[in-house]
């Protein structure tokens, strides 16, 4: 942060003088401020504060009325939203193998072998696509006769109907979601890594420490603030952005089996117009990765995490 | 080097050699795939093609307006990115440079909403936007998208401001620059890695989400790419080279942006650009 005062000029300057550039200064912060201000208030928190108004209403996207807690009623007896949470539940296995895949690509890129550049530059790649790219390519190594199967046949195993199955299809699910990850929690790990003191590392190596022993009694304490972000990030990109891979590889099935809360709540506001009932859905899901949020930061007590820096 | 720890480097090359293939296989599955005749993928989806064809090509560009949802996508996307960075690094250097007393409130407002799940926020602007006539509306899809990467973006570009020093700012001051040319002409080039980093992941957000431009833009001449393939994809279960002439041409944008940035972009994000 900086100082808050306005550098004095050169010489002495008059009262005047101050007062005019304090005035000056203040008319170009808030001028400044004022785009992202308009925006962000007008096209998020407006729209914020109307799901929270309308989730107590029975509006259909034109008229509205006011029924209290209607909605979270029929949310709460709706035993569908039982199997999709559950769902959001299962998918956060995803999460261990995410920060597991992260962490191996980092500490392996972090040796600096031969062509390291070369893979760090490669293992990317995922990070830039899309997950509708992701997942529709994921689907098709795995739909009957696919490519996974032909490569399964060469072991002697049959087809699989991986998409049609509900643990197939949520472990496509959670396959295509790691690989789309793993970029990403490298980056962060080795960010974090750059900023380990190698002399820990040389007098580790002095006193004989094994490779191993170096991993973890050296590299996993001193990331732990970058695990910790990563596993924050991803337990509320499962629950909040599934939606395009769910989208494009099951569309929610088979039945609701990999339904995830967000894609419920499109369906029925989207598809069936019960805007209240989906402004409800909406915010029981907010408060569900919030309530995740503050018990993982609760549960790791870390500076860096509540510092956000 | 001993012979054991020469062992335990060639052990990690060979395990960065599989994860790469993982990484690399499938843009080279989509390629090859994508040249063969349905026959040839139902027969062997690996290796080489052996007969090249371009009738998935074709057919793809024959079934789905494909160029016309990449230029649907550019005209969301651009303005957007272009909007998103400005106001982004804008708020940032107020917030690290210039404070005024508003400013706290609302940097803590985008750090609460950054991580808000997009129904919460689109629900209610797509009923404004459907009742004021502008569904199927490049306008408002390119504003929303500006805003909801806006505090992502300010987050970023705070920290990374915050590392240029107070002195610059305050040299460029003496010497008589206007707050507006100290932003332009010191803050932006000397931040310059930091912001083309968070340009380019906005643009990624961007061009890759599905949900936004699903909801905003479905008529077929404003849809973008994102859908197109996700209809594609609904089609085209039993045509899998269309499917995947259709996917890889949709990766290229993205692609091409990453190897042409690849060394700031990746710089940027080592840099711990990304929390």
């Amino acid at each position: 942060m900086s100082s808050g005062h306005e550098p004095a000029p050169e010489g002495s300057p008059s009262v005047t003088d101050t007062e005019r550039s304090r005035k000056k200064r203040n008319f170009f912060s808030y001028g400044a401020l004022a785009p992202a201000a308009i925006l962000v208030l007008g096209l998020m928190v407006v729209p914020i504060g109307a799901t929270i108004w309308h989730s107590f209403t029975n509006w259909d996207g034109v008229n509205s009325q006011f029924i209290g807690l209607k909605n979270f009623d029929l949310i709460f007896h709706n035993p569908i939203i039982y199997q999709v949470l559950w769902n959001s539940v299962i998918f956060l296995i995803s999460v261990p193998l995410i920060l597991a895949a992260s962490l191996v690509a980092a500490v392996l890129v972090y040796e600096k072998v031969l062509g390291w550049r070369v893979f760090r530059f490669l293992f990317f790649i995922p990070m830039v696509l899309s997950p509708v790219i992701i997942g529709v390519l994921f689907s098709t190594f795995f739909l009957p006769g696919g490519a996974v199967d032909q490569l399964l046949r060469v072991f002697g195993l049959g087809n699989y109907s991986w998409l049609g199955n509900v643990w197939g299809a949520r472990f496509v699910v959670i396959l295509a979601l790691v690989w789309a990850s793993f970029g990403f929690g490298m980056v962060v790990i080795l960010s974090a890594m750059s900023t380990v003191d190698p002399a820990l590392y040389d007098a580790a190596n002095i006193d004989g420490a094994s490779w191993w022993r170096r991993l973890r009694s050296i590299t996993i304490p001193m990331i732990s603030g970058a695990l910790q972000f990563l596993s924050v990030i991803n337990v509320i990109y499962t629950f909040t952005s599934l939606f395009a891979f769910v989208f494009v590889i099951t569309s929610g099935g088979p039945g609701f089996s990999t339904t995830t809360v967000d894609y419920y709540t499109y369906i029925t506001t989207f598809e069936n117009g019960q805007f209240g009932y989906g402004a409800a859905l909406a915010l029981l899901l907010f408060l569900i990765v919030l309530t995740l949020t503050i018990a993982q930061v609760r549960l790791f007590p870390n500076r860096e995490v509540q510092q956000g820096s | 080097m001993s012979a054991r720890s020469r062992l335990a480097r060639a052990g990690v090359f060979l395990v960065l050699c599989v994860i790469g293939v993982s990484t690399v296989y499938p843009l080279i599955f989509m390629a090859f795939n994508s040249m063969r005749t349905t026959q040839a993928f139902e027969v062997n989806p690996f290796g080489l093609p052996t007969h090249v064809t371009t009738a998935s090509y074709s057919a793809l560009f024959s079934t789905v307006p494909f160029f016309a949802s990449i230029l649907h996508s550019l005209i969301v996307v651009v303005p957007a990115v272009v909007l998103a960075t400005l106001a982004s690094s804008l708020a940032a250097f107020v917030f690290t440079k210039v404070p005024v007393k508003l400013g706290n409130v609302l940097f803590w407002t985008m750090l609460m909403i950054m991580f808000m799940p997009g129904i919460v926020v689109l629900l209610p602007l797509y009923v404004e936007v459907a009742r004021s006539g502008l569904a199927n509306n490049f306008a408002p899809a390119i504003l929303i998208y500006t805003a909801i990467n806006i505090p992502y973006g300010t987050y970023l570009l705070r920290s990374n401001f915050r590392s240029i020093p107070d002195s610059v700012v305050e040299a460029a001051r003496v010497d008589g620059a206007s707050w507006l040319k100290v932003y332009w002409r010191v803050i932006m080039p000397i931040g310059k890695a930091g912001v083309i980093t968070v340009g380019i992941l906005t643009f990624l957000n961007i061009w890759n989400d599905l949900f936004i431009s699903l909801v905003l833009l479905h008529a077929p001449n404003t849809e973008m790419v994102t859908p197109t393939l996700a209809e594609l994809s609904g089609k085209y279960t039993s045509n899998i080279p269309v499917l995947m002439a259709g996917l890889l041409l949709g990766a290229m944008p993205t692609l091409l942006l990453y190897f042409a940035t690849a060394r700031v972009f990746i710089r940027g994000m080592l840099s711990g650009a990304v929390r």
